[in-house]
């Protein structure tokens, strides 16, 4: 985007946000350095970890931004390889999407590149590196970007807890391996360790009788989780930054596929002083403690639980029109136990291994489009600007995968014919084995955008396509 | 009766071809938790003197990795017996003479997932290789084809 595109923008931006007042054209200057550091994953008497952050910590500085207020991020790359930031779940000008080759020019090691943008929806997001990213991501590279309702909701607290996954060697470093072909035609890199906010089963103190909003973000490389709060009953907000119908989870479960968000309202109506575990069961026989609510001794803040509505503000997304809705479909292939579908990659039940010597593991529709992103990638399909279309995604493997689109936010209709409820919208759908799932979307961004696997090494290994919107 | 059931018996036994273990030989099996064929395989090697336990683990090319398996000779599993890791569909007949013969190795294993291994469906379509390696950074070496 130009400069004076930009300022464009800002000027359009400000004058619908009416509540920012005096301030409303101000830019919000934000600066990231990324470069290599250390932190101690298992607190203070635990060994360090050499990692990559974001201004030095792990997870990167919370960016809480404000809707509709444009900000300005000047990244700075102090790595010695190129790196991107893509600003998961906002909808944001292409240019400013973060995908090397794609988007823009990578950032080169020690040059600097600014990302400019208004996001227009409230919620919960991420960012991360798109370049090199399994290793990016993989060495700590990862940061909440919160961006504020408009008008302030009314909860008690507001947390958030940013997960990773670490495969750590026994002496608490980053284990090498990256891209192993296991790995990669399997479920991916899950790791050996698990941190909130940057630590390992950190209590999490909390108070009788509050209500918090408790935003949950999942930034591994491959985990997938599936939470349990012992003697709590989440209601889910919303997903992916996203305001759904509120609701509890099925079987109280909260399933939380990799780059996937969820806001819960959370009443704390434990008695004080009691302690509840919130376990991770996703993986059978793996199940772990993820962390500990503790309270506090104090009396309940409040004699009864509040009865005030949970819904939260919906965000501006464009209208769907399915009387004149295109159709496409993408079909997700590879992986072990896939039964020899990829084509150019050696069968899978023959003596080839999929993934083997970088080669793919996966394709979208026949093709395996490999890395992180690069110029050159032919979109899979067209669309006309403003458009609606009906997306399919199917899953032929026998692999999870949580697929992500760039740039838009999709209303997820149906899964396996049966209806979603809750009007939810989600940038990251999480596939189980042979799933397929109807979303659709409103085409009302042009660019190339891509449509990836979140699991990283499913990406890397060729489950990723690019569309275009004219 | 008896004696004729017991001669009969013997005689059965001095025919069969003996198993080179007659005890059962206790394995551990680690594997991803969301892939099936190790099961088959686990089965396998039960009906033919083991007894397998199987440890479900989300870091299995770093458990294979640990164990000495090379990272181009992967097989979908990892299974510790007797001192030996055996990485992969590795039919039983070689994991018995490996377990008979001792070498002075870390393993063996079967590459990939090869059709018609055992805990495979499928036909064998090719010779299959099975690797010895040690944890001293020599090159792996021929341990039987089948």
């Amino acid at each position: 985007m130009s400069r004076r595109a930009f300022l464009a923008a800002v000027a359009g931006a400000a004058a619908s946000a009416s509540m920012r007042g005096a301030h409303a054209s101000a830019v919000d200057e934000r600066q990231i350095k990324v470069a290599p550091g250390e932190v101690r994953l298992n607190g203070a008497g635990g060994p360090s970890t050499a990692v990559w952050t974001y201004n030095g910590t792990v997870p990167g500085p919370a960016l809480r931004l404000r809707q509709g207020q444009p900000v300005r991020v000047a990244v700075e790359n102090g790595l010695d390889e190129d790196t991107t930031v893509h600003w998961h779940g906002i909808r944001l000008p292409n240019a400013m999407d973060g995908v090397p080759g794609l988007t823009q020019t990578p950032i080169r090691p020690g040059e600097s590149f600014s990302y400019e943008f208004a996001p227009p929806d409230a919620g919960t997001f991420w960012y991360h590196p798109h370049a090199d990213s399994l290793v990016q991501i993989g060495r700590g590279l990862a940061g909440p970007l919160i961006v504020e309702e408009a008008e302030p909701v009314a909860f008690d607290g507001d947390l958030l807890w940013l997960l990773q996954d670490w495969r750590l060697t026994k002496d608490g470093q980053i284990a090498g391996g990256f891209g192993s072909m296991m790995d990669a035609s399997m479920s991916g890199r899950v790791g050996n360790l698990v941190t909130v906010n940057g630590q390992a089963q950190p209590d999490q103190s909390v108070r009788a009788g509050e209500r918090v909003r408790l935003r949950l973000a999942n930034a591994s490389l491959a985990r997938m989780m599936a939470l349990r709060f012992e003697g709590h009953r989440p209601v889910v907000l919303a997903i992916d930054g996203q305001p759904c119908d509120p609701h509890e989870p099925e079987d109280g479960r909260l399933v939380l596929a990799p780059a996937m968000r969820i806001d819960i309202a959370l009443d704390m109506q434990g008695d004080p002083g009691s302690r509840h575990d919130v376990i991770d069961d996703f993986y059978d026989g793996l199940a772990y403690r993820l962390t500990t609510l503790v309270y506090d001794n104090a009396s309940p803040i409040r004699p009864h639980p509040l009865s005030a509505p949970l819904a939260l503000p919906r965000n501006p997304l464009p209208e769907l029109d399915f009387a004149n809705a295109v159709h496409q479909e993408i079909v997700l292939q590879g992986g072990m136990m896939g039964g020899g579908k990829l084509k150019g990659a050696g069968g899978m039940m023959g003596m080839t291994m999929p993934g083997m010597n970088g080669g793919a593991a996966w394709a979208i529709n026949g093709m395996s489009m490999t890395g992180d992103g690069h110029a050159g990638m032919a979109p899979q399909f067209m669309l006309e600007r403003g458009a609606t279309c009906l997306l399919t995604m199917r899953n032929e493997t026998a692999w999870w995968h949580p697929m992500h689109v760039h740039g838009f936010s999709l209303s997820v209709l149906s899964r396996n014919g049966e209806p979603v409820p809750h009007r939810q919208w989600q940038d990251t759908v999480l596939l189980a084995p042979k799933d397929t799932v109807d979303c659709a979307f409103v085409a009302d961004n042009p660019g190339d955008w891509m449509l990836h696997c979140h699991v990283a090494d499913h990406q890397m290994a060729g489950l990723m396509t690019v569309f275009r919107v004219k | 009766m008896k004696l004729t059931y017991r001669l009969a018996a013997l005689a059965a036994l001095i025919a069969t071809p003996l198993p080179a273990f007659a005890a059962t030989i206790n394995a551990v099996m680690y594997k991803n938790p969301q892939c099936s064929c190790c099961e088959s395989y686990a089965n396998y090697l039960e009906h033919n003197g083991f007894k397998v336990e199987i440890k479900p683990v989300n870091n299995l090319s770093q458990i294979s990795s640990d164990a000495g398996v090379p990272a181009d000779l992967e097989g979908c599993h990892t299974l510790m017996v007797d001192g030996y890791v055996v990485d992969g569909l590795v039919p039983v007949d070689i994991v018995k003479k490996l377990l008979a013969e001792r070498p002075a190795i870390a393993g063996i294993t079967l590459a990939g997932m090869p059709a018609g291994a055992p805990g495979m469906g499928g036909e064998k379509d090719g010779t299959w290789t099975i690797y010895a390696f040690t944890k001293d950074g020599k090159a792996p070496t021929v341990y039987a084809t089948e």
